[in-house]
């Protein structure tokens, strides 16, 4: 099968100015998105996930943040050259997004279907009537009952796990190219979690979108991702499909996280951790960012910062380990075997 | 009693009820109840951990505040070593409360911000009056180096920790009175998963050191499946399952537990399960289904579901179901 | 909902009381005895005396103020001093100007209040947001009674725009309204900017934009509705001192309202007109107050469950 890229996010970066200085929240992101596919973005708090995700539509918030340098590329077209109006155009229309936050993102005094229904309007030039319509449409689709009662609501009336289906029927209401779900499900128990991944994943099937899901769960992009880009510290140190990244995860803090999970199937005396903490996004370490937390650094580790080094096609990991310098005695897989 | 006081539970919860009266909307309308927690039975025995696990509004975290008398219950027994906290006066209470602590989810905000942790500890170690002045100083270094803490930190303020700094203070100031147990509410929920992987390490060697019982509140079953002897299953106010923690895993009898256990992402694929999704959301607690509470969302409901309310009863002896049909759905 | 208008309403009754006791001692206290500014400069004791018994001035404070509050349960606010005029006529024929000012007044206040403040946080700490909160620092500075004075002498007496003072065209009620109108429009300027400011940080104003919604939508359909709750309180307090404020600017512009009457009954010692003005002015506040706290919870309702 042929691959369609739709999306191309080229060194990315993003700072925040402040009167502490530069947090360089995103540093250098580069990734693709192919036809049809879903990327996981993982990584803790504070790595850039959500600011990446963020960025790929400019709504970083201004001041204090900044994109200063990358590009964004959506079918050939680099969104960071846009102006203002044609932005407005991909916005909700060919990349829409849907956010942690069911309670807040919603707004609080308008009809739930009002606020799918203008965003058709706005984008599809359809009357009022036929908008209206398409959005009781919509609510139907991401499985409300009595959708036509429903989106005369205001969300106060709507349960968390309703507001993010609502969230979802808008975000796909003009059946854009790229979805991103920022922490789509954190909010909510895991059985409406169970519910909303059910329903991305039945409209991914019907509507042939691309995904973007950001999230700080592993268990959750193993389930519904093609392929995962782990960050830390505002840089992807990993990227590959999802099996070969579970299986045999390369860079040393990927491993680290999937080993601090507990088992649900095994019984474990002891978690193992990383010790230590994430470094302050206004003064990263001038080499590996992780170099102060991962077991096998070494000086060269720490001197100067590893690039985002190609494995095998689909497989990258910014990790000193695997390339030609790399004088450290052992590889990750025998010590971790 | 010829088994000895091993055998004693430490506490012991009987038909706790936590009703909560709402202010009436209309003039005539009928007073409405939120029946937060509905008849919860249970006991812990000594360095035992038992979970509650449930969902948002299931009663877990107000079964624990209710234990604690953070918010009076409405009736119920709750026995510490054999004495009722439910009944006691506000000046014994105080005095038992040395032996039963209490750990949020969010350090920060139980932490008061213009304080050291000096200040906090020393507080907490005079309000019980169990330290005499003159070792509080090596207690406090003990408890730093106890919560993996350095000593110098005494003297800086909670804001200047990060968020599992934080938790660790929260535990040093819930073991500055030596209690015998501690309800962690939601302990780890807020923490990324290396810092949660810390702080459970913690409380894991805590307890065999000190020879600690837990009650650990929690809506993460994987957190709860690693730290737990015995799980507690919640639903709408209620108790749906208790059971140790191999039998229930291995063998959820309520339909409920199922789908929650269905429900949780895993990324080894060989555990993957057949996702159970439930219809619908949780029915509102002003107005719970009749009968079994979960009829409305459970696949298996029969009129008997709707119309009777099932008992807790006995499937092994280390296992209750409140399910009218656990035999026939494993 | 009604349970709680009917408990609101019931606390009319405390209010009721409460303001004509109090008036009613004030009244008392304050120098100068109503028979004899009545009887006027040379009047003998007994004209005195005999104006004190016609109109039951000695008789003890007790007994006088609860014949007040019968006659007022019967629906009678008693005669005016002066000119024997029952005091509810008085008020009738004053109220409709009174009221006619409050209204233009509140329009300025909530129409110049809410453009100012929107404009200044569109682009918070421009020129524009830094020159209009100025003005509205001035505006909530100055008492009225100045910026009434100082306004007259610009646009009446430099510049013969509209009329010194009076109450019989169009052009009369500007000067007053805009007078009683400013302060109001200050705060309500002030609210609006930074109630408008906290709401475009909002998650929902983030979804807005992530649609690609146009700006002046985003602002006005999607920002504005939510920021206007903490507005309405605002206006709602407004009309207390509104009401208050409209003594001073029917002073300043001889307008002759509610307010001015108070004062001049105040001046002459006409205890029954003032009572009945002051009654009447505080039930219409705690009526507003009302009718404004139903607005503030219905619009509420949908934050609370947030």
């Amino acid at each position: 099968m042929k691959q369609e890229t739709v999306l191309e996010v080229k060194n990315l970066q993003t700072y925040f100015y402040s009167s502490e200085g530069v947090a360089k929240a995103v540093d250098g992101v580069s990734f693709t998105l192919q036809k049809g596919e879903t990327l996981g973005i993982v990584g803790e708090s504070g790595c850039g996930k959500s600011m990446t995700s963020l960025s790929l539509l400019r709504l970083v918030p201004s001041p204090p943040g900044k994109i200063i340098n990358g590009e964004i590329l959506l079918n050939n077209t680099d969104i960071l050259k846009l102006s203002d109006e044609e932005l407005r155009k991909i916005r909700g229309n060919k990349i829409s997004m849907i956010f942690q936050e069911p309670m807040t993102s919603l707004n609080p005094v308008l009809s739930v279907g009002e606020q799918i229904a203008e965003s058709i309007r706005l984008h599809q030039g359809l009357s009022r009537k036929d908008a209206w319509e398409k959005a009781v449409d919509m609510i139907r689709l991401v499985g409300i009952p009595a959708p036509e009662k429903r989106a005369k609501q205001e969300p106060y009336q709507l349960s968390g796990g309703m507001r993010q289906r609502i969230m979802i029927a808008m975000a796909l209401a003009c059946t854009p190219d790229v979805l991103i779900a920022d922490e789509p499900t954190t909010a909510l128990d895991v059985t409406i979690q169970a519910q909303i991944i059910d329903i991305i994943q039945n409209l991914q099937k019907q509507l042939g979108m691309s995904i973007i899901f950001i999230t700080h769960d592993l268990g959750v992009v193993a389930e519904i991702c093609d392929k995962i880009a782990v960050m830390y510290a505002g840089q992807v140190v990993e990227e590959g499909t999802t099996d070969s990244l579970f299986e045999k995860p390369l860079h040393p803090y990927t491993n680290g996280l999937i080993q601090s999970l507990p088992k649900l199937y095994e019984d474990q005396e002891e978690l193992s951790t990383i010790h230590g903490t994430v470094p302050s996004p206004y003064n990263y370490p001038i080499g590996c960012r992780y170099a102060e937390r991962c077991p096998f650094a070494t000086e060269l580790c720490r001197k100067k910062q590893p690039e985002l080094l190609t494995i095998e096609p689909g497989k990258k990991v910014r990790c000193w380990m695997y390339s030609k310098e790399w004088q450290g005695a052992t590889l990750m897989e025998e010590m971790t075997v | 009693m010829t088994t000895g006081l091993q055998t004693q539970p430490l506490l012991q919860v009987n038909d706790l009820k936590q009703h909560f009266f709402l202010k009436k909307e209309k003039l005539f309308g009928p007073q409405q109840v939120v029946k937060a927690v509905d008849g919860v039975s249970f006991e812990i025995m000594p360095g035992e951990t038992l979970s509650i696990v449930g969902e948002s509004g299931c009663g877990k975290s107000t079964t624990g505040r209710s234990i604690l008398r953070l918010d009076e219950p409405t009736s119920g027994e709750v026995l510490l070593f054999g004495k009722n906290l439910v009944t006691m006066s506000k000046k014994e209470l105080r005095v038992a409360r040395k032996d039963i602590q209490i750990i949020f989810q969010d350090p920060y905000a139980s932490l008061n911000p213009r304080r050291t942790i000096r200040k906090m500890l020393t507080e907490a170690m005079s309000i019980q009056k169990i330290v005499p002045p003159e070792q509080q100083e090596a207690r406090m270094i003990e408890l730093m180096s106890l919560v993996g803490l350095r000593p110098e930190y005494l003297e800086r303020y909670p804001h200047e920790f990060s968020g599992g700094q934080r938790q660790r203070i929260g535990i040093a100031r819930a073991l500055a009175v030596n209690p015998k147990i501690i309800i962690c509410d939601e302990s780890v929920s807020a923490l990324d998963v290396s810092i949660q992987a810390q702080i459970l390490n913690l409380l894991k060697q805590l307890q065999r050191d000190l020879d600690l019982t837990f009650l650990f509140i929690s809506h993460d079953l994987s957190v709860v499946r690693h730290i737990s002897d015995r799980i507690m299953v919640m639903y709408l106010g209620k108790v749906v399952e208790i059971a140790d923690k191999h039998s229930l895993f291995t063998q959820p009898h309520h339909p409920y537990t199922k789908a929650l256990f269905s429900s949780i992402p895993v990324i080894d694929k060989e555990h993957r399960k057949e996702r159970i999704i439930l219809k619908g959301d949780l029915p509102s607690p002003l107005n719970p289904p009749t009968g079994c509470t979960f009829h409305t969302r459970c696949p298996f409901a029969t009129d008997k579901c709707k119309a009777e309310v099932p008992a807790l009863r006995e499937i092994t002896a280390t296992h209750k179901v409140a399910c009218h049909f656990a035999e026939n759905l494993v | 909902m009604t349970l709680f208008i009917l408990k609101r309403l019931a606390q009319i009754i405390p209010v009721t009381l409460g303001v004509t006791l109090v008036v009613f001692l004030i009244m008392q206290m304050i120098p100068g005895d109503p028979a004899i500014i009545l009887a006027g400069e040379g009047a003998s004791q007994e004209t005195v005396a005999e104006l004190r018994e016609n109109l039951g001035l000695n008789k003890p404070l007790a007994v006088q103020y609860t014949d007040y509050i019968k006659n007022l349960l019967q629906g009678d606010m008693g005669h005016s001093l002066k000119n024997n005029q029952p005091v509810f006529e008085e008020i009738t024929a004053r109220l409709p100007i009174t009221i006619e000012l409050a209204f233009y007044s509140i329009l300025i206040t909530i129409v110049l209040g809410l453009v100012a403040g929107i404009i200044s946080a569109i682009r918070p700490y421009s020129f524009m947001d830094v020159g209009l909160m100025i003005v509205a620092l001035l505006g909530i500075s100055l008492p009225s009674f100045w910026l009434g004075i100082l306004l007259m002498y610009l646009f009446s007496v430099q510049l013969h725009w509209l009329p010194v003072a009076g109450w019989d065209s169009a052009k009369h009620i500007i000067l007053p309204a805009v007078t009683l109108g400013a302060g109001g429009a200050a705060i309500v300027a002030r609210m609006t900017r930074s109630s408008m400011l906290e709401v475009v940080n909002q998650d929902y104003i983030r979804t807005a934009k992530a649609k690609g919604l146009k700006g002046y939508i985003i602002i006005l359909k999607h920002a504005l509705r939510n920021a206007l709750i903490p507005v309405i309180t605002v206006v709602g307090l407004q009309f207390g001192s509104l009401l208050g404020g409209t003594v001073l600017v029917e002073s300043v512009f001889a307008v002759n309202g509610l307010g001015r009457m108070i004062v001049d009954a105040i001046r002459t010692r006409d205890i029954p007109i003032v009572q009945g003005g002051v009654l009447v002015a505080s039930l219409i506040f705690v009526f507003i107050n009302l009718f404004v706290d139903i607005l503030y919870r219905i619009f509420n309702k949908r934050m609370d469950l947030n």
